[in-house]
């Protein structure tokens, strides 16, 4: 009995671990995949027009930014390898082929390779549940993907976008988006079904389902380099920096045409939630009779006044991020520091508000045992310098690290500052004479060769203040912005520091020349900011081109006479808003449009 | 030996778990009546979320607007024939299966018996009926002479089988019921593809898959549509068209597709 009874149940482990195993042996979606043309064809074909947003539910910050998209954009130098970004690219015009990522020591399929549809790099979806990188990790055109099976279907979760499109004519999708997509398979046929998630642009998930037939002759093709042999001069004559885009109240004349020949009412053309569902149809034949009118606005997440950016690292948790070289980031103390590490000590950039320089040293100790030979300060700003003392006590400086005290190095615009705030109500003044700099220099560039590899402080005028430097590590290719940037909201331009709008606006181009990207845009040359995620140069790009729009909005109402009232009551930020807007805090929307207004207002 | 019978049991238990995890949410065999051993639910209440093809399927498209569709000459000389004028007169041709489940609009579906199912559309006020059992299938298909708008639809709960493997054979391989209903639809009425008179004959035979998806805490069905078509097509037209559920029919609008001189 015993005996049967022990059989009994090595019959029913192995049938278990059979099951087991067959329920990880998942659908088979490897092979060439033929896209089906036949959905969307005048969205997806040469047909698209800019302002045909019809079918997406686009929110009121959503049609607003398709609205001022010129497609001569695409045409800048820094445009024109961006690949089709991961929002869209599965629904783009090439074919697809699917590759099993296996892990060659088990043979355990680990990720699918996804790869055709010009998209730039190959785009892996990691099934071995990986977690996916922190909020502070870079952003890729390809996102970062993960999937897991739900029954029959391959359910892909996606973060890290980058800021892109849902159709090549400026429907827009930020980077604060997040992607679902639905792999099933029948036979030959493959469908995805992709949600795509974004708080800025959309005021409902917006869902597309794409076909694909399984085709062995196929190839997915399109993929290869594309860099400086592919860059050309496509606009001449333009100044530098220039980014084409339509101002408020002019649009894409291809949109009136558009909106005469298929009959389509201005309101159904922006797009958004309402206009998916059926009885939309009954308000259509409404509108037939009034097809200019004003479009109701629409979209929770950035409607009316609400339109204001998430917070995103709340400096509750000192956290350090590998940015690439010798170099890290640490955040959370405050403004972001950078680290730079090697045999010969650490070079920080920035050193907190001071509040936690306890957690900062053992961030740093987590990566290096080396003492901190130099603090290099990029701005006079408390949330940066106030942490010197602190930092500096516990470093050495000298030849070979043998004076106690890190050496601070900061331009001689930061003394000016710190000197001036003496007495006076300021944040500056709460800095100790012992967090102010030992070391400054008064000219354009301050060396420093540390650990091996060149570092250069470059003084930026009239920017984020009076006494910005931008650090630049050339051995580990990161830049460091300093306040000049910030990926989480409008760059604070501190007036009383003789901080100016048009300082900030040629120090972001100045960003772009010396950041170089690797191919498709994207990685190459880092970059720091003073809050938020590590960037590359297409996040440069994108802070430019809004600050450059912001810019041409707001020199426009200037033209027009308009008072600072009225400028403000334009909103002409509205759609960045929900990226980098605040009604609240020390730096607000409206601050920051002031700052403009007056500095524009002067020139 | 109680420690034992007890693991066994939990064994026992565990399998029946995987194996459900396997076949889909409160998967039964795929054996026994098909209303009882479906695999997912598709009854409820849908409305078509019109996030493609916009402009023709929310709008009158022009005469001649066939993009997408991979017409052969003759479909293409067919559809050229269209008149806008006369599209009062058209009744419910673009209301056909092959088309009408991409036509914006809310659906209910519901079991009409234990081996059919129902599909109602409140666009064009049409009911399809899928019917599992092949055999009642073949003795209620209509004649020939009575084609229909809707056809007559085949079902069957699509199974996935894991096909070889398992070494010597002491486990046969687990059939893997899939989340999917397959439907073949035949004996159509020649209608349109679109609205504006893009045609497919009477020899169009329509498959269709039908899928759940879960996503973010909404429910959402899926329905892919595949027209082959010898006369009015040069290849398979195939579409994917999502549904989002609703919670009730408090939203459901019937509208005749039946024109003024009962042209039906």
């Amino acid at each position: 009995m015993r005996h049967s009874l022990r059989a009994l149940g090595s019959v029913v482990l192995l049938t278990t671990l059979a099951v087991a195993r067959s329920a990880s042996a998942q659908i088979d979606l490897s092979g060439e995949w033929g896209t089906t043309f036949f959905e969307d064809i005048l969205h997806r074909g040469a047909t698209l027009v800019p302002g045909d947003n019809t079918g997406v539910p686009l929110s009121e910050a959503g049609w607003r930014k398709a609205e001022s998209w010129d497609e001569a954009v695409v045409g800048t130098h820094e445009r024109q390898c961006i690949p089709h970004p991961v929002q869209y690219a599965v629904r783009g015009p090439g074919n697809i082929r699917m590759v099993k990522v296996v892990d060659e020591p088990t043979g355990r399929l680990i990720g699918y390779s996804l790869q055709g549809s010009y998209v730039g790099h190959f785009r892996t979806i990691w099934l071995d549940g990986r977690p996916h990188p922190s909020d502070l990790a870079p952003h890729s055109y390809t996102g970062f993907s993960t999937g897991e099976w739900v029954h029959n279907t391959l359910v892909v979760k996606t973060t890290h976008m980058k800021m892109g499109y849902l159709d090549r004519n400026g429907m827009p999708s930020s980077e604060l988006g997040t992607m679902t997509e639905h792999f099933i398979r029948h036979g030959d046929h493959l469908t995805v079904v992709t949600f795509i998630h974004d708080p800025v642009f959309l005021s409902e998930p917006f869902v597309r389902s794409t076909d694909f037939v399984l085709n062995s002759a196929g190839n997915a093709g399109a993929w290869g380099s594309c860099g400086p042999d592919q860059i050309v001069d496509e606009l001449v004559d333009r100044p530098a920096g220039y980014v084409p885009h339509h101002l408020p109240g002019t649009v894409d004349p291809g949109r009136e045409t558009f909106l005469k020949t298929r009959n389509v009412p201005l309101e159904a053309a922006h797009g958004g939630s309402k206009t998916l569902l059926p009885e939309y149809i009954g308000r259509l034949r409404e509108l037939a009779n009034s097809p200019n009118a004003a479009p109701d606005a629409e979209g929770l997440a950035c409607g009316g006044n609400r339109c204001v950016a998430p917070p995103r690292n709340d400096g509750s948790d000192v956290r350090v991020t590998k940015v690439q070289g010798r170099v890290y980031m640490i955040s959370g103390a405050g403004g972001n520091i950078a680290a730079q590490v090697g045999d010969d000590g650490v070079v920080l950039v920035n050193a907190g508000t001071g509040k936690v320089t306890d957690k900062v040293l053992a961030a740093i100790r987590s990566f290096t045992d080396k003492p901190v030979r130099f603090v290099l300060d990029t701005a006079p700003d408390a949330e940066n310098i106030g942490g010197n003392e602190s930092i500096a006590k516990a470093g050495a400086s000298g030849g070979r690290g043998q004076v106690a005290g890190a050496a601070v190095i900061a331009h001689e615009s930061v003394i000016r500052a710190l000197s001036a705030a003496k007495g006076k109500n300021l944040a500056l003044s709460s800095v100790s004479a012992a967090s102010w700099p030992t070391i400054t220099f008064a000219g354009e560039i301050k060396d420093v060769q540390t650990n091996g590899e060149a570092i250069q402080m470059l003084h930026q005028p009239a920017a984020h203040s009076a006494g910005d430097s931008i650090v630049v590590f050339r051995g580990s290719d990161v830049v460091v912005t300093g306040n000049i940037v910030d990926f989480t909201r409008y760059p604070v331009i501190d007036t009383a520091q003789g901080g100016t709008f048009s300082g900030v606006l040629a120090a972001v181009n100045r960003l772009i020349d010396i950041t170089v990207p690797h191919d498709w845009q994207e990685g190459g040359t880092m970059v720091i900011s003073a809050q938020g995620r590590v960037g590359d140069e297409a996040d440069l790009v994108e802070y430019r081109d809004m600050l450059t729009i912001v810019r041409d909005r707001i020199q426009d109402l200037i033209k027009k006479g308009r008072t600072l009232e009225q400028v403000q009551a334009a909103r002409p930020t509205f759609e960045y808003d929900g990226l980098f807007g605040a009604t609240t805090g020390p730096w607000t929307t409206a601050m920051f449009v002031e700052a403009a207004y007056r500095d524009l207002g002067r020139r | 030996m109680k420690k034992l019978a007890g693991a066994i049991i939990c064994l026992v238990a565990l399998s029946a778990v995987v194996l459900d995890a396997q076949r889909g949410r409160g998967a039964a065999p795929v054996s026994g009546p098909p209303k009882a051993a479906a695999p997912i639910d598709l009854a409820g209440n849908w409305v078509s979320v019109v996030s493609e093809d916009w402009l023709q399927r929310m709008l009158m498209p022009p005469r001649g607007d066939y993009a997408g569709v991979p017409l052969t000459l003759e479909g293409r000389r067919v559809a050229n024939l269209w008149e806008p004028a006369n599209a009062s007169a058209d009744g419910c041709k673009a209301y056909g299966a092959p088309a009408v489940m991409r036509i914006p609009g809310r659906l209910k579906i519901s079991w009409e018996n234990d081996t059919t199912l129902k599909i109602e559309t409140d666009a064009g006020t049409q009911t399809r009926l899928l019917h599992f059992d092949a055999s009642a299938g073949s003795a209620s298909k209509p004649a020939v002479a009575e084609r229909s708008w809707q056809g007559y639809s085949q079902a069957e709960w699509e199974q996935l089988i894991q096909r070889g493997g398992q070494g010597g054979g002491l486990v046969p391989p687990a059939p893997r019921a899939g989340a999917a209903l397959k439907v073949v639809t035949t004996k159509l009425r020649a209608g349109y593809l679109r609205k504006n008179g893009v045609p497919y004959s009477e020899d169009a035979v329509l498959t269709e898959y039908f899928d759940r998806l879960s996503e973010d805490g909404t429910e959402w069905l899926l329905v892919e549509t595949i027209v082959s078509d010898p006369k009015y097509l040069t290849q398979d037209f195939i579409t994917s068209t999502h549904f989002r559920r609703e919670p009730d029919a408090s939203k459901w609008m019937p509208s005749a597709c039946e024109t003024a001189r009962g042209k039906k």
